[in-house]
């Protein structure tokens, strides 16, 4: 759905390369001899699908639907091999947010959605989210949205009682009005209880405070390099990186085998969470923390971090039942029960502003209200502008935070760094 | 006098029959080896994406600036680096399995198949293992050291620490299947070679590098020529490693142990820049082409000598 298995385990990569391999053997869809069409979806993590295609197979008689699941990174790799050899995509693939800029160069490898009728259905995605997914002025649409990743901050209660701080979400969420107040939260934390790390990375936190800003490393004007230029990334990763050089960070990998066993082991106490992060914090925490983790808002206000769309590549043989299905999987009554499901937050209004969504609880998370706190974060939200480069650039800064938190290099220095490698690699 | 047909059928049967029946081997070659090599050559003199394709012809470009860029030379370093730490170890450790596997041990066919073991897993699945073993909070690696007094290592962070991690994961991998080679060779040395070695009063240590290690040397030298192929081509294990894993591909925040095939997998798939990436793939080929060639001139030397 988003940013969320990065590098969640291993096994999955293992089971990803050879997939990558079958997949690339085999075609897209194809028919059975019974005139039977075959439809495949290729996507990278839980998207809530399994029920909604058995249903759609059984009022859709003739249409037989195969769901291709591999990590996130490798899915986009495949992706983009399979577009270059003109074969083995799936009929309808998932790209996530981080990525769709990437592929909009390549637009003429998918069908154009608004051949089939998707310029109608404009309404049912808040505006940015349907804008993401378009290009050519919104003339060409290339993907449908599905959820979104508004953001939230998760915290141990626990934790936070053991170092005298407020345990309940409303007085959490008023201790950091702002990234500032957030930081000063992370000293009264460390000062109380030294043993334990206030945030699992520099890089999450970063990343949210990025989400937060209107334009990140490249201008929405033009699509130029402006990181160097816009204070605002700069102010986000000197943040980042003083929490980092206080050695207050778990300096762990998102998402990684170590992240989760830190959470087994409560070994930091607040994570930047959007929607589709909560079943990643659960599975890595386990059971036996149920009602310990909870949710509040996030400072700063709202952002939105990862979220995806569903593409038909113009290779499949079935483009026409593709794209039908992919208006139906991502309609907003079929969104509404995937966030019931799974906790992936839709990006349409009237689903994220249903009652039976807002009213959603979530009981691992001490019964906190989240679909009241991401309904409400999405409303604030200004998604920030994502430039062509930006999923060549991202990791650089990531590294160099990476670099400040094993005590490498100071801020500064990995700030500089990583500005003239991003400069670079944008000019090419 | 005029052949019988019978006779031209056997002459013809003679002369072009070996080469039918080699034929599929190079068929299958030209197809998945030889042209995807000369493609990739074709790929490396222009500016080609990899989803769009070809964007234009710019001759030796991408060598060029292959040659003036610092995360290359880091990355070829890497795998000089890890191929030595994990070969040198690793073919002496062979050695010396093979030497006891050599003896009369009891249940031999079970400690022959043993040490074969590590190779059949999955190389996923070891790195999986290693990773955690290597984990910087709680590896058993470290409170291993913690109960000898050594300060935790942050094994994925520091460049030797990467570096011998990563060896370590080879070594487990490679030592068993190396040694069973060993042992292949060590069996067919004349006994009575040894016989009247110990009639002479010599030491089993003496036995060993005066009469064994010489009479395998031509093993010895395919050995050392597959793991330098091998280890050229280090890939699963360091991008495994990476906590970060293909999302970054570098190797580490500070390209510590990215190595030259991960290098190639990055500008090509993470970064779609295949024209550069083809680059990055022949020069490889020529290393290790060269590596190879000077291995193979050692081998004859010391095969004339033998």
């Amino acid at each position: 759905m988003s940013r969320t298995s990065v590098g969640r385990t291993t096994a999955i990569t293992a089971v990803a390369l050879t997939a990558t391999l079958v997949a690339a053997c085999g075609g897209g869809g194809g028919d059975a001899g019974d005139g039977t069409v075959k439809l495949s979806i290729g996507i990278f993590s839980d998207f809530g699908f399994t029920n909604l295609i058995k249903e759609y197979q059984a009022s859709h008689p003739g249409i037989e639907i195969e769901q291709r699941t591999v990590k996130m990174e490798q899915h986009h790799t495949q992706l983009a091999t399979q577009l270059a050899g003109g074969r083995g995509a799936a009929d309808i693939v998932a790209i996530e947010e981080g990525n769709i800029a990437q592929f909009r160069q390549s637009k003429d490898k998918f069908v154009n959605l608004a051949d089939h009728g998707a310029l109608e259905l404009k309404d049912q995605w808040a505006a940015w989210k349907w804008n993401q997914g378009t290009t050519d002025d919104g003339k060409f649409v290339l993907g449908l949205g599905t959820d979104m990743g508004s953001l939230a901050l998760c915290y141990r209660r626990d934790l936070f009682q053991a170092a005298g701080l407020p345990v309940e979400r409303e007085e959490v969420g008023k201790l950091w009005p702002t990234w500032e107040k957030y930081l000063e939260v992370a000293d009264t934390f460390t000062a109380k209880t030294p043993d334990k790390k206030f945030v699992d990375a520099a890089q999450n936190v970063y990343k949210a405070i990025l989400d937060q800003t209107e334009e990140g490393y490249f201008a929405k004007a033009d699509d130029g390099f402006i990181a160097d230029s816009n204070d605002k990334v700069e102010k986000a990763f000197t943040l980042a990186a003083s929490l980092g050089e206080k050695k207050q960070t778990g300096a762990l990998a998102p998402f990684s085998q170590d992240w989760n066993v830190a959470l087994k082991q409560a070994s930091f106490a607040t994570t930047t969470c959007p929607a589709w992060a909560l079943a990643l914090i659960k599975a890595g925490a386990g059971d036996e923390a149920a009602g310990k983790w909870d949710v509040a808002a996030a400072p700063g206000g709202g952002g939105n971090w990862g979220g995806s769309f569903l593409a038909v590549p113009k290779q499949g043989e079935h483009v026409k039942e593709a794209a039908e299905l992919a208006k139906w999987l991502t309609a907003p009554e079929q969104q509404k029960r995937i966030f019931k499901e799974t906790g992936n937050l839709p990006s349409q209004p009237a689903a994220y502003q249903d009652p039976e969504v807002t009213a959603t609880t979530n009981e691992y998370f001490n019964s906190a209200p989240v679909g009241q706190i991401f309904g409400n974060s999405a409303e604030s939200l200004k998604p920030t502008y994502r430039g062509t480069k930006d999923s060549v650039v991202t990791p650089m800064f990531n590294n160099a935070l990476s670099r400040v938190e094993t005590g490498k290099q100071s801020g500064a220095e990995a700030w500089e760094q990583a500005v003239n490698e991003a400069k670079a690699a944008s000019a090419k | 006098m005029r052949l019988s047909w019978r006779d031209k059928l056997t002459r013809w049967d003679g002369k072009y029959t070996p080469y039918l029946i080699i034929a599929p081997f190079f068929l299958v070659f030209g197809v998945f080896g030889l042209y995807p090599l000369l493609y990739t050559a074709w790929v490396s003199l222009h500016d080609w994406q990899l989803i769009d394709g070809d964007q234009g012809f710019t001759g030796l470009a991408n060598y060029a600036e292959l040659l003036s860029d610092g995360n290359f030379w880091n990355a070829l370093g890497n795998t000089v680096s890890l191929f030595l730490l994990s070969t040198v170890p690793q073919l002496f450790a062979a050695l010396g399995l093979a030497a006891l596997l050599d003896r009369g041990l009891r249940g031999r066919a079970f400690w022959r198949a043993g040490v074969l073991l590590p190779n059949v897993i999955s190389v996923a699945a070891v790195a999986l293992v290693f990773a955690q073993l290597y984990g910087r909070d709680f590896g058993i690696v470290n409170s291993l050291l913690g109960l000898v007094g050594v300060d935790p290592v942050d094994w994925r962070a520091e460049t030797w620490a990467s570096h011998l991690a990563i060896s370590s994961m080879v070594m487990w991998r490679w030592v068993g299947y190396n040694a069973l080679i060993y042992l292949a060779a060590m069996q067919s040395v004349p006994k009575d070679m040894y016989e009247s070695a110990m009639l002479d009063g010599a030491s089993r240590w003496r036995v060993f590098w005066s009469i064994t290690v010489p009479s395998i040397r031509p093993t010895l030298l395919f050995t050392v020529i597959v793991s330098t192929i091998g280890g050229m081509q280090l890939f699963v294990e360091p991008q495994l490693f990476d906590p970060g894993g293909t999302a970054t591909g570098t190797g580490g925040d500070d390209r510590q142990f990215q190595t030259l095939v991960m290098y190639l997998y990055e500008k090509g798939f993470r970064l779609f820049d295949a024209g550069y990436s083809s680059a990055i793939a022949w020069v490889l080929f020529l290393l290790i082409l060269v590596v190879a060639m000077v291995n193979f001139a050692v081998t004859r030397r010391i095969a004339s000598k033998g």
